[in-house]
């Protein structure tokens, strides 16, 4: 019945893509060279300790009037919770208008993201091993009621993440368990207080498990800033939780829309990177794809000030030609995997077979994408753009149909005629196109395809080693986004023995232990032991099969001013966003 | 007149309350657990068994289905408090139950979301009689004439298009492609707020439901019409000289409505799955659309709500037709 | 918006309130020896309209049963095409040969589709035969379910009325929209493991639920001329001769419901067919094979950029529906002469 959820959707849903950094993203590294044009995501983008509020105004923006902004497809967040928020559409909105945390991204005069303060008066200091990191919290700083912020409600917030009978699916099940030093067992406030973290008065100390040198990264979720101490709880407070940013809740509806209006709280001197141009916000979940496109070519009074989250395959060319500059092309570190079952499919020959009997251009094609434009053919593991990551190609050259190389590696194998089964959702004729178009690419490539219809959530069927659907399947697929753009949140969820995200249920000693290894190497070698290591994987084993990397596609109206993209959260750039008089 | 009043009543309120049972057991014997998807919603897919479990304990759904349904139907008469997570929440009388996914109390949400949907019905409904009685008596009185086949056919033709296209279809030229002023502003305003806007975002959700409704009624209208035209006593006031407008609306229209008012009462109830469609196309926050997005997230109260209130809707259109009905022909007695 | 309960159920309340005036002429055709039917299809076959609508639907029901066949002689086929080939996908991802853009293409005569590059005429030869399925097979499930239980219901009378009286109240009540979409998934769920008979599966819960929603019309129709027919000398007398009940009903009662059964049949199928489309845009239908009412949902986007491709299922569903309704109509005027004159 999850019509709204096609796969694509369930994994932009599920992860939050934050990327770019780190500075040597595959430079020395000639990329593969495919007929199609790769926009590069904003590599080398600084971190800047010492910005202050008001932010930089962008050229030409004044104040006033009601941005609409379009969600073609998604139904949007369940709650507003900000210890709950873990997906790219929620996360993007919330950080950048009503939910401040400890550090944030702002994109600068020239376009690349750099990581500045945003409750913190610093993007933290760490000990010499990043076992501690420390804080200030501003003191001008207030919620939407008018009290001021305070380094125990950044404590409780962070107490609050480790709750994971509440907060099950948020990013605090993965960050902040793995990281802050609460003690053993520690589920949250409910345990009484965490003794990691130390408050002194204005500064606020995390001490750490173990060295975790992305602290700054990591401070940029929503999910460990701060939470009232009082009237707080789960799930009320998901419906309306309290703002510190220039905007604050008037009106949330699930699944349906969200309005905005100004905080008056809010002070610019105290953020360097928001503002408080619109007078109102109007987010419309769950919009009709065309409906949407032809609001934005219509240039109606109204659809002028419109934004739309994403254009349809349909009308790219005329979106592109009406909408001139504010038609943005974002790419985002996320990327989609076809996973042959490792238990079943123990011969590299046929995984390799599946890699070229993959029909990427009619598959993407038959789902809604265009090839070359928001779905990149993809060669290693981890995206362009992200740091340490390696150009290389798991079989000598870049993977594309080619049904006779696949028969032969199938020879090889000597397995013609291989018994593929996998899952798709009928429910949206887009994905069963797509899934229509990869059968058809599968038999004529030597294989013979078994496809059973499957309209609930992929991942829970997945994940469930004891259901007979489940059971039957030996070619699954991943959907993965990075959090942010280190391969500490890449390869380990997806490779890693027994993690629920390792669709292929690969699970090899020796590179279990070099992920293990890699968390202890010194810090400047990590980012390139992440890259030698996907190599390794790909070349030796090729568990997963990288299949697109991905693009996204925003547009807006003639009277929206500063439209960007946000290349660290593969969204709209929201924060510069003003309606030109 | 009265005792047929009650016993009807009587008998609506039977039929109602086996409605909600009905809704209530297909969610309760569905392919999963009613509280699975809401696991899977909150724990973001990792919804595992102890969890589910906990989600079912703390939604009532471990209870036993007839323990639960006389719960939700205690509920409705004397509110109850209702545990979620570690709060309790007050929900007063008539309590329908929370709403899990929008966090709200499920009367709130229905009353909140009436005006917009009966915004929609009535307006639509009465544009289903304003036109389709007038077309239908004029198609009547060409009966047989080109311009009769006409009329009928060419309505025919609008309402044999998938009633989502047509709508999607008319939003996207009347709103955006010719960007006709008055029909431009689709959306609802609540009357309150401003009459004004709330008219001119009605006026294409209105024309849309009431064109494409109006077949029916023109083809209804017709038959009645053509049939009463014949009878002794309209041929007996012809003779007398009376005019033929008077004829045909003063002593043929009358009696030729009691087919019409009939098919109007049980239109009436449909409409709210009319208003589903409309609703959702034009961007109206009403009743449909909420029980649209329900039935597509399995949320249980939210569903079993909407259905009652259907059931209710046409229980009651449907009495008022009968009272109707005695009206406008007094060979009818209710008995 | 169009619900099956609406056509046939006004039908019912239509001749419950006709009921008086329907005596007199059916006597009188018994004393001409000749049935009503057959009086009726003399005078339908006098209506030019209702002759070539009924030849509209004929057409239709040859193109539906010979699906298969006449895709042969085009040589054209549902299978996925090659759009990374045929597409000129990224300049607006129309088709290189044929329209919207170019000439006829006589290996595609109705195009090739959008993102897929599948043949529109194999899809629509196809989606004619099920929609034609659908419609008829829920047409026949619900007439047969409602004639059983409005013979029963009027004949039987007493309790046995009131019960079936009650279930046909209740199932109007019954919100359809809201219910046919709780009951869909739950139906193919069931059936989702055995992709073999998953198609047909799939397509009987259709039909399950647009029957299951649409015989309370017919039962109100059948009881109410029941009622007013089981009073008759004719009944009465072979009451009096001994005769078992299942035979009064099916021998005695039925021939006499011939009429009015077969107008309600008639209006009750574009309904169906219509009642697809519309589940088809909220994700209830038949998701395995083409249906028309899923072309239009898909081509709707298309309304601009190539109308041909939204054009032929609507057109075959307008044509179909209206040639439907008209014969419908013309039935109905045929078997109750009063409504020509």
């Amino acid at each position: 019945m999850k019509r709204t959820k096609s796969l694509a959707v369930v994994a932009a849903f599920a992860m939050v893509t934050l990327a770019a950094c780190g500075g040597d993203g595959g430079d020395g590294n000639t990329e593969p060279s495919g007929t199609e044009t790769f926009i590069d995501p904003e590599a080398g983008f600084g971190k800047i300790a010492d910005a202050e509020g008001p932010a930089p105004e962008p050229e030409g923006a004044t104040a006033g009037g009601t941005i609409t902004v379009l969600i073609p497809s998604d139904p949007g967040p369940e709650d507003l919770d900000p210890t709950n928020g873990w997906s790219v559409l929620g996360n993007s909105i919330q950080q950048a208008l009503t939910n401040r945390s400890l550090t944030q991204f702002r994109r600068n005069a020239e376009g690349s993201m750099e990581l500045v303060p945003d409750l913190a008066t610093d993007l933290g200091r760490p000990n010499e091993d990043f076992t501690e990191w420390t804080f200030t919290i501003k003191d001008n700083v207030r919620w939407e009621n008018g009290d001021p912020v305070t380094p125990e409600e950044i404590k409780y917030g962070v107490e609050r993440s480790f709750d994971s009978e509440t907060f099950t699916s948020g990013p605090g099940q993965v960050y902040s368990v793995s990281n802050f030093d609460c003690g053993e067992g520690y589920t949250g406030p409910q345990d009484g207080d965490c003794p990691g973290i130390t408050i002194d008065g204005q500064d606020i100390t995390f001490k750490m498990q173990q060295a975790f040198p992305d602290m700054d990264f990591w401070s940029t979720f929503m999910a460990i800033g701060p939470i009232p101490l009082e009237n707080s709880d789960f799930p009320e407070y998901g419906r309306d939780p309290l703002a510190t940013g220039p905007y604050m809740i008037e009106e949330f509806r699930v699944n349906e829309s969200l309005t905005l209006v100004k905080n008056p709280e809010w002070d610019p001197a105290s953020d360097p990177a928001r503002h408080q141009y619109a007078d109102k916000w109007i987010f419309k979940f769950d919009q009709d794809q065309e409906k949407t496109d032809q609001i934005l070519l219509s240039d109606t009074p109204e659809s002028q000030t419109t934004v739309s989250n994403g254009l349809g395959a349909t009308n790219v060319q005329d979106l592109q030609a009406a909408l001139g500059d504010n038609y943005i092309q974002q790419t985002g570190q996320c990327v989609s995997y076809r996973t042959p079952d490792y238990t079943k499919i123990t011969d590299i020959n046929i995984r390799k077979a599946i890699a070229w009997g993959y029909d990427f251009k009619n598959i993407q094609l038959a789902g809604g994408n265009i090839p070359g434009l928001t779905r990149i053919p993809a060669s290693a593991i981890m995206p362009p753009g992200m740091s340490g990551r390696k150009a290389y190609f798991p079989d000598g050259e870049q993977f594309e149909y080619n049904p006779e190389k696949a028969k032969q590696y199938l020879a090889d194998a000597g397995e013609e005629g291989y018994k593929l089964t996998f899952i798709y959702d009928d429910s949206d004729p887009e994905t069963k196109a797509a899934a229509e178009q990869e059968k058809k690419g599968y038999e004529q490539a030597g294989f013979t395809v078994e496809m059973i219809p499957y309209q609930d959530d992929a991942y829970a069927l997945w994940d469930d080693k004891d259901s007979p659907i489940n059971k039957k399947l030996n070619l699954r697929a991943v959907n993965w986004c990075s959090d942010w753009p280190s391969a500490s949140t890449m390869i380990p969820p997806l490779i890693e023995t027994g993690q629920p995200y390792n669709t292929s249920y690969f699970s090899e000693q020796e590179v279990d232990d070099r992920i293990k290894e890699i968390a202890t190497l010194p810090l400047e070698d990590q980012a390139a032991a992440w890259g030698d290591l996907d190599e390794l994987i790909g070349t030796k084993y090729l568990p997963m099969i990288p299949t697109a990397y991905r693009n996204d596609l925003f547009g807006a109206g003639s009277k929206i001013g500063g439209f960007s993209g946000d290349a660290a959260m593969s969204a709209i750039y929201y924060k510069d966003l003003f309606v030109k008089p | 007149m009265f005792a047929y009043i009650i016993k009807r009543l009587l008998s609506g309120v039977i039929v109602v309350i086996l409605v909600s049972m009905a809704v209530f057991a297909l969610f309760w014997y569905g392919p999963s657990s009613p509280a699975r998807p809401i696991c899977l919603a909150e724990t973001g897919n990792r919804c595992t068994p102890d969890r589910l479990e906990n989600y079912e304990e703390q939604l009532g759904y471990n209870n036993n289905i007839v323990d639960e349904y006389g719960n939700y139907a205690k509920g409705i008469f004397t509110g109850r408090e209702m545990p979620i997570g570690n709060v309790v929440i007050d929900c007063d009388r008539p309590c329908l139950g929370f709403s899990h996914r929008s966090r709200a109390l499920v009367w709130d949400e229905l009353v909140e979301r009436l005006p917009a949907t009966i915004s929609v019905a009535v307006g639509g409904a009465f544009l289903y009689l304003a036109l389709g009685i007038p077309i239908g008596v004029a198609a009547a009185r060409r009966r047989g004439t080109l311009g009769d086949k006409l009329l009928v056919s060419s309505f025919l033709f609008l309402s044999s298009v998938p009633y989502y296209l047509f709508a999607l279809l008319a939003w996207l030229y009347f709103t955006l492609i010719w960007q006709v002023p008055i029909l431009g502003s689709s959306g609802y305003t609540p009357i309150t707020d401003n009459p004004a806007e709330w008219f001119k975002g009605m006026l294409l959700p209105w024309l849309c439901l009431g064109i494409f409704g109006c077949t029916q009624y023109t083809r209804y209208t017709r038959g009645a019409m053509v049939e009463t035209l014949s009878e002794d006593y309209i041929r007996t006031a012809k003779a007398k000289g009376l005019p033929p407008s008077t004829v045909v609306y003063r002593h043929g229209l009358r009696s030729a409505l009691v087919p019409v008012v009939t098919v109007f009462g049980i239109d009436l109830g449909v409409l709210l799955a009319g208003t589903i469609f409309t609703e959702r196309i034009f961007e109206i926050q009403g009743i449909g659309r909420w029980g649209l997005s329900a039935v597509q997230a399995f949320d249980l109260p939210v569903v079993s709500a909407t259905a009652l209130f259907g059931a209710i809707l046409i229980v009651i259109s449907n009495l008022i037709v009968d009272v109707i009905y005695s009206v406008l022909d007094p060979r009818v007695r209710l008995s | 918006m169009s619900t099956p309960t609406m056509g046939s159920e006004t039908l019912g309340h239509l001749s419950e309130e006709a009921l008086p005036g329907d005596e007199a002429p059916a006597t009188k055709r018994q004393v001409s020896g000749k049935s009503p039917l057959r009086i009726a299809a003399g005078r339908l076959r006098q209506d030019k309209v209702a002759m070539v609508c009924l030849t509209i639907v004929v057409i239709f029901g040859l193109i539906a049963i010979f699906a298969g066949t006449i895709a042969g002689w085009f040589n054209v086929t549902t299978t996925p095409g090659n759009p990374a080939e045929d597409l000129n996908y990224l300049n607006g991802g129309m088709p290189y040969k044929g329209p919207p853009n170019g000439s006829f293409d006589p290996d595609h005569p109705f195009g090739i589709a959008p993102k897929t590059a599948t043949d529109n005429l194999a899809t629509w030869l196809y989606g004619c035969r099920t929609s034609m399925m659908i419609a008829t097979s829920a047409t026949i499930l619900a007439s047969l379910l409602g004639i059983v239980l409005g013979l029963v219901a009027g004949f039987v009378g007493g309790i046995v009325d009131k019960i079936i009286s009650f279930v046909t109240d209740l199932f109007l009540t019954l919100p359809f929209l809201l219910m046919a979409l709780v009951i869909a998934p739950i139906l193919s769920e069931r059936f989702a493991l055995k992709p073999d008979t998953y198609k047909q599966m799939q397509l009987l819960s259709l039909i399950v639920i647009l029957a299951g929603f649409g015989w309370m019309g017919v039962a109100r129709l059948v009881r109410g001329e029941v009622l007013s027919l089981r009073e008759r000398e004719f009944i009465l007398s072979s009451q009096v001769i001994g005769m078992s009940t299942p035979r009064i009903m099916f021998k005695e009662l039925l021939p006499n419901l011939v009429a009015p059964i077969v107008v309600a049949i008639s209006l009750m199928l574009p309904a169906f067919i219509a009642a697809e489309a519309g589940l088809a845009y909220l994700g209830v239908g038949i998701t395995q094979g083409s249906s028309w009412g899923q072309t239009i949902l898909q081509a709707s986007s298309y309304f601009e950029h190539y109308p041909l491709y939204l054009w032929e299922p609507l057109l075959g569903i307008v044509v179909l529906v209206l040639a439907l309704n008209l014969l419908g109509d013309a039935i109905r005027d045929a078997v109750d002469p009063k409504t020509r004159r």
